[in-house]
């Protein structure tokens, strides 16, 4: 394709083509992702523990597909949790929802795990999350995590879009993410009804007025980081 | 006919095609589920490589832009009617939703879709191309009375209302989805296009809500247990045409593969498990299918005269 055909910075952002990735890839170390399982940490001040895995995503489709990978895992291990102990005064209509919502996530999971074969990062060590900082005994409580998931899950495949380089991956990923979308205002309507696409997800003001949540992998992992036992490394992903 | 010669070639179409009844399908949308470009010779000969390809070898920036900025006039102009902020809708709009939540909703999602307008009419200019008028619309379908209305009472039955903003929400969503491939060079440009495909699948999953909640039979995401909207075969039907499809194809470095979703993937994790029909049913609603470029104008026409 032209690489030549101008169009707006309204994003702020210069325009940057694909020769970056193409520089990029010429000095990636691996294509695959590194898995340090195991990493000793119990001599510094790491608030996950004595023994934690560190994932690091290289900086390619693998790694970003990857990155989708886990927050795949992320998702459908809670919704997995809430299904297992529903909250006592979660309703019919609640219990049905979530057992779609958890049946998604699991086949967006297992998608993105045959997707990756061998490069998925969960090969060498199995991926473990921490939810005890929800309080999953109450409706309300179900539903402001699920808030919170779907948000940053919605924003990260926002902002992963244009960090991959195969179109094949794109129309996968764009496949999923409009699902994901779906899925956030559903549980925003139930957390708070109206709320599907409110000002705190969906820009409302200014030159980006209208458009929808949108994180680099960076601030993802900040969000995500204490439901996750392990170090994500993300600072090797694809950046522009 | 100005407005038809635009999408005709927006589309690649003639606007004899574009105005034809039947359908003019080509296997580009199979082929997009495949990923065009990594599909192997043995599959592509079946269906019609040269002619996807040269579809999407075509389609600028600018193409992209304009289709989406049709399909947002027309978002914005429904809802804008609805709400009594242009002529043509409801005589009372306040009682025509029933409750201030529902009005405030419809607010919400038309201030979105002006928002969308304003975008995109800016990046149009941005890359060196004018804006094209707001077409003309008729949202009962009846192209100004030239046919028989197909939603007749849209603006005067809030179902009704509600079916046309789901298929056009899900329409939208499917659209954008057709496109990002187009742009996927112009990385401000794609990450706006994820960002309002994202906002319009915020809309249709509230619509879809709001249906529910007044006793429709259907799911925030699309699902095949949803009480359809539109008759098969229908222009309407375009639509939805397709997003049942549970058969997804990942590229390797040497080939393509199909996601065995039918067997070998541990995906029925229910207790007990679900029937195939029904783990499959999940898949479908667990992926949105794009729309190409031909049936995105198709399904615009439908309110276009």
């Amino acid at each position: 394709m032209s690489e030549s055909v101008p169009t707006t910075s309204f994003l702020e952002r210069t325009i940057q083509r694909r020769s970056f990735f193409r520089v990029a890839g010429a000095t990636a170390a691996a294509s695959t992702l590194v898995l340090a399982g195991c990493v000793g940490s119990d001599d510094d001040n790491d608030e996950t523990g004595p023994s934690v895995s560190t994932l690091r995503f290289t900086k390619d489709d693998l790694g970003v597909l990857n990155y989708a990978y886990l927050l795949e895992h992320l998702e459908a291990a809670f919704y997995q949790k809430v299904v297992d102990a529903f909250p006592s005064d979660f309703t019919a209509d609640d219990r049905a929802a979530f057992v779609d919502l958890r049946d998604h996530e699991v086949i967006h999971r297992e998608f993105l795990r045959y997707a990756l074969g061998t490069n998925a990062f969960d090969n060498v060590v199995p991926i473990a999350f921490d939810f005890t900082s929800f309080n999953l005994t109450t409706r309300a409580g179900v539903y402001a995590a699920a808030q919170l998931l779907e948000d940053v899950g919605v924003g990260a495949y926002n902002g992963a879009g244009k960090l991959l380089t195969a179109p094949a991956y794109l129309k996968l990923v764009g496949k999923i993410a409009s699902v994901e979308s779906r899925h956030a205002a559903f549980v925003r309507d139930q957390a708070q009804p109206g709320s599907f696409a409110a000002a705190d997800v969906v820009e409302n003001t200014g030159t980006l007025a209208g458009l929808d949540t949108v994180k680099t992998p960076t601030q993802v992992a900040e969000l995500i980081a204490k439901y996750v036992q392990a170090t994500l490394i993300v600072t090797d992903l694809p950046t522009l | 006919m100005q407005f038809l010669k635009l999408l005709a070639q927006l589309a690649e179409l003639d606007e004899q095609q574009l105005t034809a009844t039947g359908p003019r399908r080509t296997a580009l949308s199979r082929l997009g589920q495949a990923g065009a470009a990594v599909l192997p010779a043995a599959l592509t000969a079946l269906a019609s490589p040269a002619a996807a390809r040269d579809i999407k070898d075509t389609r600028t920036p600018l193409d992209v832009l304009t289709l989406a900025l049709t399909l947002e006039y027309l978002e914005n102009e429904f809802y804008s009617r609805a709400l009594g902020l242009t002529p043509g809708g409801p005589a009372n709009p306040t009682a025509f939703f029933v409750s201030a939540e529902n009005k405030a909703a419809i607010e919400t999602i038309q201030r979105h879709e002006q928002q969308h307008v304003t975008l995109l009419s800016r990046l149009i200019v941005d890359a060196g191309g004018t804006v094209p008028p707001a077409p003309r619309f008729d949202f009962t379908g009846s192209k100004n009375g030239a046919q028989a209305a197909v939603f007749a009472d849209v603006y005067t039955n809030l179902d009704t209302f509600l079916q046309v903003a789901q298929l056009l929400e899900d329409a939208g969503v499917r659209a954008y989805k057709g496109q990002v491939e187009f742009i996927q060079s112009y990385d401000s440009l794609l990450e706006a296009a994820l960002r309002t495909h994202s906002t319009e699948a915020r809309h249709a999953s509230h619509i879809r809500t709001m249906r529910r909640q007044r006793g429709a039979n259907v799911k925030s995401w699309v699902s095949p247990s949803d009480t359809p909207i539109t008759t098969a075969g229908s222009g309407p039907n375009k639509a939805y045409a397709g997003e049942e499809n549970i058969t997804q194809y990942v590229p390797t470095t040497t080939t393509i593969k199909r996601v065995p979703f039918e067997q070998g993937l541990p995906i029925n994790v229910a207790t007990p498990a679900l029937s195939q029909s029904a783990i499959l049913a999940k898949v479908a609603e667990a992926f949105d299918e794009p729309i190409d470029a031909a049936t995105s104008v198709e399904l615009a026409q439908l309110f276009i005269y």
